[in-house]
């Protein structure tokens, strides 16, 4: 199938499930009995010139000022066993296969499940409520979205070049390994899913999820780039309807052999992202709280003076709340802050990327069960870069099925 | 079969019956009057609200009762006048169960209420963007209740937020002459005085089919009712 002709049929798939979303007494998105059913979303995001990059993604792409068809099918191959798949098209381009994986419940009595492939991470919160439907806001939270200098691609030689790159994510470019210009990676990527095997068990009213994957949170892969695995894991806790508290690691190689084996001696050493996460959910009649924080560690290996010779740290939280006005219409807000630790150079002690805070205010209505307006306004501040700061106003067209 | 769009036909019908009714005293309503009896089959295969593929969850879902989509409604589109002088307000229950509602479809009177409980270990969130009732019960959680009044006549298609296969229907009408299927399609509408009347059989958000019948004092009319 071409791409053009792949861009057609996602487009009228998205088309004619809307048409049936709102059919009363009709449900034209399963089939064979319901062992296939679809969904999706479709959205479009408007908002001023990003001048400041700061809601791209490293698919290059601005999250307030892009058109996403998102379609969605899981095929229930046996009681115990599904086939899901995601997959979405931005502004139109070639579609891209966001998640392809089975999923096997191999004791019905037991709260256990395992999922291969292309998989969401089990890290953090917000990845798995990641859909347009499930977010208050236009925007992704700069742990899961905000372009840091950190690339698997292509590496610094020393603490000068990371440091010169300061608030420069969104297109970054170091001497070893791939030298031209490219995105550098978020703490967590939001906008991939890794693949790999990964299994839960539930003991109610605890949760705990462990993963094995190719790629690292920044970084998730399908296809292995530097022979290493991560492993991941969340530990959740439910005492009751209203709370929900996670803590989530991981540990994963994360340098590419692509710049690897530029370094001298063929870079012997193991270059990881480590991270540590602490996710936190309350609900009550129209008011949902949530709040994560996220420390990423990443090693970076030490070629010449001034060498980094301490792990680039981050850590970057978030706090959001939203509340229900009435029927259909809700405020909702998001205070969020990224920072970096310092590292030495010849420049003084400065943070290895600049420090960004983001404050977010929208409302949210609802005139039909499946269509969904969103619109906010978002204040962000860097410590460095060119732009320090920008105020967008955007606005969210949503229709989901 | 399809006799007409789904919403406003069956608006029009609830809220014409008042205008379209003859006058009689509220007294003669139950002297001589009859019934109309029988059962409603559904033949096609009813289908139950989808939920949509949960690709980011870490497992399956738990396993859901299915939901009963051929419970009907059957109910007069004309009644007499004085139908409407003795309103009577019903209290009606829409359970949140195994991550269902239940009942599917509920009938009331207007000015009737539904109390809304929360039977399940998990937050639900029920709420109508209905034009005939619109509100947002928010989370709460197992062995609490909201309630809500109805005040207009319509139909209100109910959700829950958090659980998007979960819906349910209700209907509210102006008169009382109307009936909820059982689980074997049974039904029955008493106190019905003798005269000729539209039957009007409701499923799964449209009208159905309509049937011109004729009660007589003391009769109780067999109507077994058919849907593709």
């Amino acid at each position: 199938m071409s791409f053009s002709t792949a861009r057609t049929a996602a487009l009228l798939f998205a088309v004619s499930g809307l048409a049936a979303a709102d059919a009363p007494g009709g449900d034209r998105t399963t089939f064979f009995g319901g062992r296939l059913r679809l969904g999706g979303e479709v959205s479009g995001s408007i908002a001023p010139e990003d001048k400041g990059f700061f809601n791209y993604t490293d698919y290059e792409t601005n999250t307030l000022r892009l058109f996403r068809i998102d379609v969605l099918a899981e095929a229930q191959l046996h009681s115990k066993a599904a086939l899901l798949f995601d997959a979405r098209m931005d502004n139109l381009q070639s579609p891209r296969v966001y998640a392809l994986y089975l999923r096997l419940r191999p004791w019905s009595s037991r709260d256990f499940d395992l999922q291969l492939g292309l998989v969401p991470t089990v890290f953090g919160s917000f990845p798995r409520r990641r859909y347009a439907f499930d977010n208050p806001l236009p925007s992704l939270p700069l742990v899961y979205q905000y372009l840091t200098t950190i690339r698997e691609d292509a590496l610094p030689r020393n603490a000068e070049e990371v440091v010169a790159q300061r608030g420069r994510g969104w297109l970054v470019r170091y001497p070893i390994g791939d030298p031209s210009f490219g995105p550098g990676r978020p703490l967590v990527n939001a906008e991939r899913w890794d693949a790999g095997i990964q299994a839960r068990i539930g003991v109610h009213p605890v949760s705990l999820s462990l993963a094995v994957t190719q790629g690292t949170l920044s970084h998730p892969t399908v296809e292995d780039d530097n022979g290493g695995k991560q492993i991941s894991g969340r530990l959740a806790w439910m005492p009751g309807p209203s709370f929900t508290a996670g803590l989530s690691a991981s540990s994963g190689d994360f340098v590419a052999d692509e710049a690897r084996d530029e370094l001298p001696g063929g870079g012997p050493g193991r270059y990881r992202q480590q991270a540590l996460g602490v996710d936190l959910e309350w609900a009550r009649g129209h008011l949902i709280l949530r709040g994560e924080a996220v420390f990423s560690s990443w090693h970076l290996p030490a070629v010449d003076a001034t060498r980094i010779e301490e792990p680039l740290d981050a850590l970057g939280a978030f706090v959001e709340a939203r509340y229900k006005l009435r029927p259909g219409l809700y405020v909702a807000s998001r205070v969020d802050r990224l920072a970096m630790a310092e590292i030495g150079s010849n420049l003084g002690y400065l943070s290895w990327d600049a420090d960004v805070t983001r404050f977010e205010l929208g409302i949210g209505y609802s005139p039909l069960r499946h269509v969904l307006l969103k619109t906010a306004w978002q204040h962000n501040r860097r410590d460095g870069g060119r732009v320090r700061q920008s105020d967008l106003f955007a606005v969210q067209v949503l229709l989901w099925y | 079969m399809v006799l007409t769009p789904p919403w406003g036909a069956l608006a029009l019908a609830l809220v014409a019956s008042r205008a379209a009714a003859q006058e009689q005293p509220a007294a003669a309503l139950m002297a001589g009057a009859g019934s109309i009896r029988g059962r409603v089959e559904v033949r096609r295969t009813p289908h139950a609200e989808p939920a949509r593929p949960q690709v980011a969850e870490l497992g399956m879902p738990a396993a859901r009762e299915a939901v009963d989509r051929r419970r009907s409604v059957v109910y007069l589109e004309t009644v007499p006048q004085s139908a409407f002088e003795a309103p009577s307000p019903l209290r009606a229950v829409l359970d949140q169960r195994n991550e269902t509602f239940v009942p599917p479809v509920v009938a009331i009177t207007v000015g009737s209420s539904v109390d809304f409980p929360n039977s399940d270990k998990v937050y639900h969130n029920v709420f109508s963007l209905s034009k005939t009732r619109r509100f947002d019960l928010g989370r709460y959680p197992r062995g609490q209740s909201r309630s809500v009044v109805f005040d207009r006549t319509g139909v209100v298609r109910v959700f829950c937020e958090i659980h998007s296969h979960m819906s349910a229907y209700i209907l509210v009408f102006a008169h009382r002459f109307f009936a909820v299927t059982d689980v074997d399609g049974r039904y029955r509408i008493d106190g019905i005085l003798p005269g000729s009347y539209t039957l009007a059989l409701w499923n799964e958000g449209n009208v159905r089919l309509r049937r011109e019948v004729r009660v007589e004092a003391g009769q109780v009319l067999e109507q077994d009712l058919a849907v593709e």
